[in-house]
């Protein structure tokens, strides 16, 4: 290893550590590290600022930014506060059917708004629903798990859910409809393989005593609350349009034409936002997500500077020359790219895998790589709640709703509670990525 | 064994907050009525009438042969006329559902403050854009000859009235002098049985009107 590569990748390493150790603390960490990374790779001569900056993947901020302002629009017309009204009715406040409807809901909306998002329209309905139900510690921790599982594979099903699909779709890796056809069956699979372990094994609701009022109860409380609360369709209607629009400019226009995915989401976010001036003038003064973009900035700088020692590709290489069968190569890089997001959170992990994974995908079909690696950082956002983006969000408003069972003892949701749920889902999703490698690439 | 849940103290509570004691009462005890009739309703008062003595109130009425809550409207408009701006303290859905409809022309600001967790956001949504949601520091926008404030009232005598706690918060000598109207509005309209719980106490002849 090279002076320049073990100097850069003690930083990139450590602030991923630190920032993953401290939380609180994160974008400081990571802003403070890509400025010492600059300023390191400008001395030991391995690339100047400039070059690290103009290589930035921008459009992957812009299709990021975009599309939460569009869910932000989204969130003002109420629909999916009412779709969730809509599953606890539906549900009936039985605590498997609102584990089964909300896990399938929140696995549908993250394929289109970001899994904080998502979480955030979802969870206050869910949490007064279990509040209304009164359900026990191992209920809660298993409904909120999944849910965040779901969250996690709804956001890698389609090539807007989630920062790994975006990154892969704003760098051109993969086309929007080749990234949709290829991972959303896998993440079907997965969701329908952990319903039915969680379901029929786990029953997470075994030894909960049904009370037919209770449920009654639960389901006209959620009603009341809601009771005039409409869809703001003059605001829902312009965002779905254009959505749409969006998705079909997506799947349609060649990137060779020069209207990239980022072109498409800018315009086409622009034009949703035209619709209702005064809330996106407000939208876009408070509600774009710079903690986010600029965290994000951080990582691709350091993963920028540590590319420019030539460490990805030598890593490649080493993976490439192990006395294993190709297949097997591709399998173990996929297994550690899960294992690492378990430990250091999809976004960091992401960044940086995806390099190796460029390299390796001049060695097996592209696709099978990227949805692989795609698979494989959801398996490891699934594995701890630390990992998951939504996972401390999950975590803080469930503590803050002061849940309690029907004996009144307050239930909780933190990393323990979480971690079984964690352990079984990576299995299932890690398992299905692998299969998917396998099978694609015969 | 009670065939109620275990679980109704929570879920009472979390739907008292935001629906306010009696409507959340009336909803409790006509669901707990169609599941079990008068002997799961005369249970569901002796066993949790004393912890909300709105719930209490209410159960006896139903046992007593009153199937929902009474809301009469007309005095409230009558004690609101001429009334530009109406400061309202306190929830209870059924009442304002029907209120807010009738007072068109004027201006409705709901005022942001409880004991227990509210989601003010959703309670506003089902106004449709017809209340504004009011902080203590700028309620006096409300203040003048054509403003007016309305409480809801858990029963009231000759001379003692009880209310939610957030009346106390907001009321004062000072505050009284700002208003036109300061509007009780009883929606219990029988005495409470048991002690006071979640309410207090105050004069009733601090309001100008009572209905």
């Amino acid at each position: 290893m090279s002076r320049p590569q073990l100097v850069l990748t003690m930083i990139l390493i450590g602030a991923i550590v630190l920032q993953a150790m401290l939380p609180r603390l994160r974008l400081l960490i990571v802003t403070t590290a890509a400025g010492l990374s600059c300023l390191l790779s400008a001395l030991l001569g391995t690339a100047k600022t400039p070059q690290l900056l103009a290589e930035v993947p921008w459009d992957v901020l812009v299709i990021l930014i975009g599309l939460g302002l569009l869910s932000e629009v989204m969130v003002t017309s109420r629909l999916f506060g009412l779709l969730a009204v809509w599953s606890a009715e539906k549900s009936r406040a039985s605590p498997r059917r609102v584990l089964l409807y909300f896990a399938v809901g929140l696995y549908a909306v993250s394929g289109l708004v970001n899994n904080l998002t998502a979480l955030l329209l979802v969870l206050p309905v869910l949490l007064i629903l279990l509040k209304l139900m009164g359900v026990d510690q191992r209920q809660t921790s298993w409904t909120l798990g999944v849910l965040l599982v779901a969250c996690n594979l709804g956001g890698a099903a389609t090539p807007i859910g989630d920062f790994p699909a975006i990154l892969l779709l704003g760098r051109g890796s993969m086309s929007f409809s080749g990234y949709l056809v290829r991972a959303a069956p896998p993440t079907v699979l997965a969701l329908v393989l952990i319903l039915l372990v969680v379901l029929l094994v786990i029953r997470p609701d075994r030894g909960v005593i049904h009370n037919q009022l209770s449920e009654n109860l639960s389901v006209a409380v959620i009603k009341k609350l809601y009771r005039n609360v409409r869809l703001d369709l003059g605001v829902l209607l312009p965002a779905l349009f254009l959505l749409i629009l969006m998705l079909v400019a997506w799947m349609f226009i060649p990137v060779s034409t020069g209207i990239t995915p980022e072109v498409i989401c800018w315009v086409g976010v622009a034009a949703a936002l035209l619709f209702r001036p005064s809330l996106a003038e407000r939208l876009l003064r408070t509600r774009v997500d710079f903690e986010a973009a600029l965290f994000l900035l951080g990582l691709f700088l350091m993963v920028g500077a540590v590319r420019h020692t030539g460490l990805f590709a030598d890593l490649a290489s080493a993976i490439g020359k192990l006395p294993l069968a190709p297949w097997a190569q591709l399998v173990l890089f996929l297994i550690l790219s899960g294992a690492t997001t378990g430990l250091f959170s999809a976004g960091p992990s992401m960044a940086a895998l995806l390099e190796v994974a460029e390299t390796l995908a001049r060695r097996f079909p592209p696709e099978v790589v990227y949805v692989g690696l795609a698979l494989s950082v959801c398996a490891g956002s699934s594995l701890l709640l630390t990992a998951a983006t939504s996972g401390p969000l999950l975590q803080t408003l469930t503590e803050r709703a002061q849940l309690r069972d029907q004996h009144g003892v307050q239930v909780h949701f933190g990393f323990f509670h979480f971690l079984p749920v964690g352990l079984l889902s990576f299995a299932v999703i890690q398992a299905v990525a692998v299969l998917y490698v396998l099978l694609a690439a015969g | 064994m009670s065939s109620l849940p275990t679980g109704l103290v929570q879920a009472f509570e979390v739907a008292m907050g935001e629906l306010g004691f009696a409507s959340a009462a009336w909803l409790f005890v006509l669901e707990v009525a169609a599941h079990g009739g008068g002997a799961l309703v005369r249970e569901l008062r002796d066993a949790h009438g004393r912890t909300f003595p709105v719930l209490d109130a209410v159960a006896s009425a139903w046992l007593q042969g009153q199937h929902g809550p009474t809301i009469e409207v007309e005095p409230v408009l009558s004690a609101c006329a001429g009334v530009k701006r109406l400061l309202v303290v306190g929830l209870e859905a059924d009442f304002l559902d029907v209120l807010l409809p009738r007072l068109a022309g004027t201006e409705i600001g709901l005022l942001r403050y409880s004991l227990v967790e509210v989601d003010w956001d959703r309670v506003q949504a089902n106004y449709h854009g017809r209340a504004a949601l009011i902080d203590m520091v700028n309620f006096q926008d409300f203040s003048g000859k054509n403003g007016a404030i309305l409480t809801f009232l858990y029963s009231h005598s000759q001379h003692i009235t009880h209310v939610r706690p957030s009346w106390l918060r907001l009321i004062g000598t000072d505050v009284r002098a700002q208003f036109r109207n300061i509007i009780g509005w009883d929606v219990l309209r029988r005495p409470l049985e048991v002690y006071p719980l979640w309410l207090v106490e105050t004069m009733t002849h601090d309001f100008s009107d009572i209905v």
